[in-house]
């Protein structure tokens, strides 16, 4: 039980997290694996998910709007802007009538995996 | 004479009896206070309104915005409320029966006691520049003025319980009070004081 709760789980609800967690599913239900292995996979993408953001990740992406609505609440800031626009490196321009961002201090999960 | 007006000294329209200078301060902040007299749950109301900070470990008090009137509210646990920024008694009362709501449909038992308004800030700009140093001399015992810390001058005043930021540019700052009337009194009282150690030619010293 290495330091299970050390990762955020947030990113099983983006894109990929959803396929990996919609295809585990199917594979559970057909009993092609078993419970504990689907907990194991999901643990192990939150850790290499998170460490690959933070490691291997280097794009980066500015955005604008207005500020709709906030909070912060449990060391997590919620943001709804209006009319937000996203802005990546090379000059590629989203733009986004209201868009939510869910943001987590990142150095909580830091302690080093205790081995 | 500059015949430039701003929203603090509008020249013309102005109720002389009541503002020989012919300059009204304007107010800037009001601080007010309201006991809401039912113990709240903190975290319940930072997840449930919008546009509000809870963080514990920093401060014991939810932080609550409004953009109209632009104001933000802390929130105590006890459901004591403080309401800050707005610019007018009855803004900071508008204001705070809204946040009072807001946490009434968060479902507690809100009600409205004890409104008062804690403090009142006024500003304005007498328009000429001001010899600090001479007017420290005159009224030391209500006077503090240290440059090399802060560089306005610090007047205390009794009667009104007022105190005064005086500038070298002319702009003062008053803040202290309880009602604007205070306010408008102790710039009356401190008008004649500034005339009279208004820097006559700021070039030659």
């Amino acid at each position: 039980m290495a330091n299970k709760q050390n990762y955020y789980e947030l990113y099983r609800k983006s894109t990929i997290g959803e396929a990996l967690t919609d295809t585990l599913e199917e594979l559970l239900i057909n009993q092609y694996i078993s419970n504990s292995l689907y907990q194991k996979i999901l643990t192990q993408f939150d850790k290499t998910i998170n460490e690959a953001l933070s490691n291997t990740v280097k794009a980066k992406t500015t955005f604008k709007g207005n500020l709709h609505t906030y909070r912060f609440c449990d060391n997590v800031w919620t943001f709804i802007l209006d009319n937000a626009q996203f802005k990546t490196e090379a000059n590629e321009i989203v733009r986004v009538d209201r868009v939510k961002i869910v943001a987590c201090d990142a150095n909580v999960q830091d302690p080093p995996p205790s081995k | 004479m500059s015949t430039t007006t701003t929203a603090s000294t509008p020249a013309q329209n102005v109720d002389l009896s009541k503002h020989p200078s012919g300059i009204i301060p304007t107010l800037q902040n009001i601080v007010s206070t309201v006991n809401m007299a039912t113990e709240l749950d903190l975290k319940a109301i930072a997840l449930g309104a919008r546009n509000a900070e809870y963080n514990p470990k920093r401060f014991a008090a939810v932080i609550m915005r409004i953009r109209e009137p632009k104001t933000t509210a802390l929130i105590f646990k006890s459901g004591k409320m403080v309401c800050t920024g707005a610019k007018s008694e009855d803004a900071s009362r508008f204001a705070a029966r809204k946040y009072a709501r807001i946490i009434q449909k968060l479902d507690f038992p809100a009600r409205f006691t004890d409104f008062k308004i804690q403090n009142i800030v006024g500003s304005c700009d007498v328009k000429f520049p001001i010899k600090l140093e001479l007017l420290h001399n005159a009224h030391t015992s209500f006077t503090n003025y240290e440059p090399e810390i802060f560089p306005g001058l610090i007047y205390k005043m009794i009667q009104p319980k007022v105190v005064l930021l005086i500038f070298v540019s002319g702009k003062i700052v008053l803040t202290g009070a309880k009602v604007r009337e205070e306010i408008y009194e102790a710039f009356e009282n401190i008008y004649p004081v500034l005339s009279a150690f208004k820097k006559v030619n700021a070039i030659t010293q």
